[in-house]
Parts: structure tokens; sequence; C-alpha cells
């Protein structure tokens, strides 16, 4: 998503450079010549029909909604394109270590497959927030989440991240089906 | 600006510029919808509504301030096409890797980003349980950076990489260097084991 902000926002550039760039220079060439044809737009017949078109027209209020889709989409990415690095304590001062959101997955899976009686685990992670979601098909739920929090938690001791994440478990077992 | 932001900096490359000029483009459009909305459905009286979209009084009053309105719009254009250029030069620039300059007198002493980032990274692939490492200078000639990405074994304890990388690898960085300070940004990936998942 970052780099297609980027490439976006690139894009829009060039629009605003190219736009200010028609601006400029037709209304210098209809000051200075005001008689002739305009040098690249042919803005005459557009002034002509917008003057024809009322404010209610249909297609203006279409026009309208596009331009307002186009703006939540920028609106949207661009807030969604923020960095998702999960920080960890600087080792010294002129050191900053991060590590992203997926190794930081992956270190939890690792340990809660490592527990008894897990048959499988999927994790999420963010710098605020791990889910973990265990499968086992001997424990009860209320009997392995604890230890699960547990092992999580201890990780986590372990780990020198700047801001613990809150954690939640949630197991799968066909003994609770019953 | 001190040492530390210098390192947080050089974490990723910032893309604040593109973001919030990309976040400012897409409200405007939203919010000039919002007017055209507003007028169209007759919220500033049903008669603005029905008068067209090239207004008589308004072209009239233009008009009438022709020079002034002339000279507006030319300088409006010049102004979006200079910051327009500025800032797609701006957005395509690539990410620097500034040379370290070690001593700025008569005879200057300088090490390519390149020397370096070399260095680093074979020395931080030797570290226990980094499968690979990457490394490379980052920020302006003014404040310059490393950064170092560590691909680490699954399993590895990321507290002693985290030690071992700043007692050894870092430290003979900065002795060999010369320097006091070697502002660094340490990026870690875990990656995931060559075992077979049962899901």
């Amino acid at each position: 998503m970052r780099v297609f902000v980027r490439l976006l926002s690139t894009l829009l550039a060039l629009a605003v450079a190219a736009g200010g760039l028609l601006l400029a220079v037709e209304v210098g060439w209809a000051w200075w010549r005001p008689g002739d044809s305009p040098l690249l737009v042919p803005w005459p017949p557009w002034r002509d029909r917008l003057a024809e078109l009322g404010w209610d027209s249909p297609v203006v209020r279409l026009a309208a909604g596009i331009v307002a889709a186009a703006g939540l989409v920028l609106l949207l990415m661009s807030l969604s394109a923020r960095r998702r690095d999960v920080r960890l304590h600087d080792p010294v001062s002129e050191v900053s270590v991060t590590t992203s959101p997926r190794s930081l997955a992956r270190l939890v899976g690792h340990r809660v497959r490592a527990q008894d009686n897990v048959t499988g685990a999927s994790v999420t992670a963010s710098a605020k927030k791990i889910r973990v979601r265990a499968t086992s098909r001997l424990e009860e739920e209320n009997q392995i989440r604890p230890r699960l929090l547990e092992a999580v938690s201890s990780l986590l001791d372990e780990v020198p991240l700047l801001k613990r994440p809150k954690v939640s478990v949630v197991v799968d077992s066909p003994k609770d089906r019953r | 600006m001190n040492q530390r932001s210098t390192s947080a900096r050089a974490l990723a490359r910032s893309y604040r510029t593109e973001r919030t000029l990309t976040f400012v483009v897409g409200l405007g459009a939203v919010l000039g919808a919002a007017a055209v909305f507003a007028v169209s459905f007759g919220l500033f009286g049903e008669f603005r509504a029905r008068r067209p979209l090239m207004d008589p009084i308004a072209v009239d009053w233009l008009g009438g301030h022709a020079t002034l309105a002339r000279i507006v719009a030319i300088v409006l254009g010049v102004v979006l096409f200079v910051l327009g250029l500025r800032w797609f030069l701006r957005s395509l620039r690539p990410e620097g890797r500034p040379d370290l300059v070690l001593e700025r007198s008569d005879n200057p002493l300088t090490v390519t980003s390149s020397a370096i980032a070399n260095a680093v990274q074979a020395d931080a692939e030797t570290v226990g349980g980094v499968n690979r490492a990457r490394a490379r200078a980052v920020g302006d000639s003014e404040h310059p950076a490393l950064r170092l990405t560590l691909w680490l074994r699954e399993g590895t304890d990321v507290r002693q990489v985290w030690d071992e990388l700043d007692t050894r690898v870092l430290r003979r960085a900065r002795e060999s260097l010369g320097i006091e300070v070697l502002p660094t940004a340490v990026r870690i990936e875990l990656e995931s084991g060559n075992r077979q998942r049962v899901v």
C-alpha cells in the first residue's frame, strides 16, 4: 500500500503541475491575443456547455459523485499507508530496532505450536494486538486457554517490544462441541 | 536533531510528504463534491440550484475585474506548476546513499556507502541465527545512518541476536571507522522454517 501511495502521489503531482501550466499558458495567451483560437485546450466550447448546464442537472450530480468517490479512495489509501512495523527497545541510544508484524506473528505461532496438545495455530499480530487462534483435539478451551496465554505472555517478556501488545487467544476444540 | 531520531528515521523511507499531499488532494475532492451537492440539491435555495454552472453574475464580475482575474489565474497556474513539479521530482527521487565523511580537513577522508554496507553485512551474517543480512547507508550526508536488515532462522533467540549485534558487529564498525556514534536502524525479519506445516 505504501508503494502504491507513492506511485499515486507521483501521478497526482504530475497532474497538478500540468494543470497549473495549462492554466497559466491559456490565460496568458487569451490575454495577449484575445481574438485567436486557444493554444492547447479548446476551452470556449466547454465554457458554452457549462453555461447551459444547471447546478441541479443529473450530469453535474454524477460528476460530483465520481469526484467524491475518487477523493474518498485517496483519503483511505493515504490513511492506510502508515508504517506497521513493531518497534523494539533501542539496545543503545543510537540504534533503533523494528520487526515486521509477520515476524512477530511467526514468533508467537512457533511458541504456541510448541505447547502440548496444540494441533495447530494461526496468529495475526500488529504493534497493538496479537490474536491467536489455536486448535486442540485433546483439551477443552477453558483448560488450554490459560496455558496458551501464559506461554505468549512469557514470550513477550523475552522479546524487548517497546509497547506490549494485547493478547487474545481463541481455542477451537472438538471437545467443546459436544 | 539528535542521534536517536536519526536512527529512528533510518528505519524506513518516510512517505510523510506523499501521504499528506495525497490526503489533501483527496480531502479537497470530497469537500468540493460536497459543496456541489449542496448547491445542486438546493441547500442555498431552489433558485440557486437552477442557475447555470457558468453563472452570468460571476462571469460579469470577472469581466469587470478582468486584469486582476487574469493576473490571479496566471500566478495560481505558475504556483501550481512549480509546486507540482517539485512534488513530482521529490516522489521520483531515489533514497540517498550518502558516503561517510570522516575528516573534513585539508585531506578529506571519505568512506563510500558501499564499503560500509559490505563490511557490516559480512560481519552481521556471522552472528548466530542470522540467515542473511543486508546493509545500506541511508539519510543525507549531514545525518548519515546505517540500515541493517537481518533475516533470522525460525526459533532464534531474538534477544541474543539483539545483544550480539551491538556488542560485536556495530562496535567493530564504529571502531574501524574511528567514530563515536553510528546511527543504525535494524530491521529484524523472522523467516519461516522449512518444516512441513500440518494444518
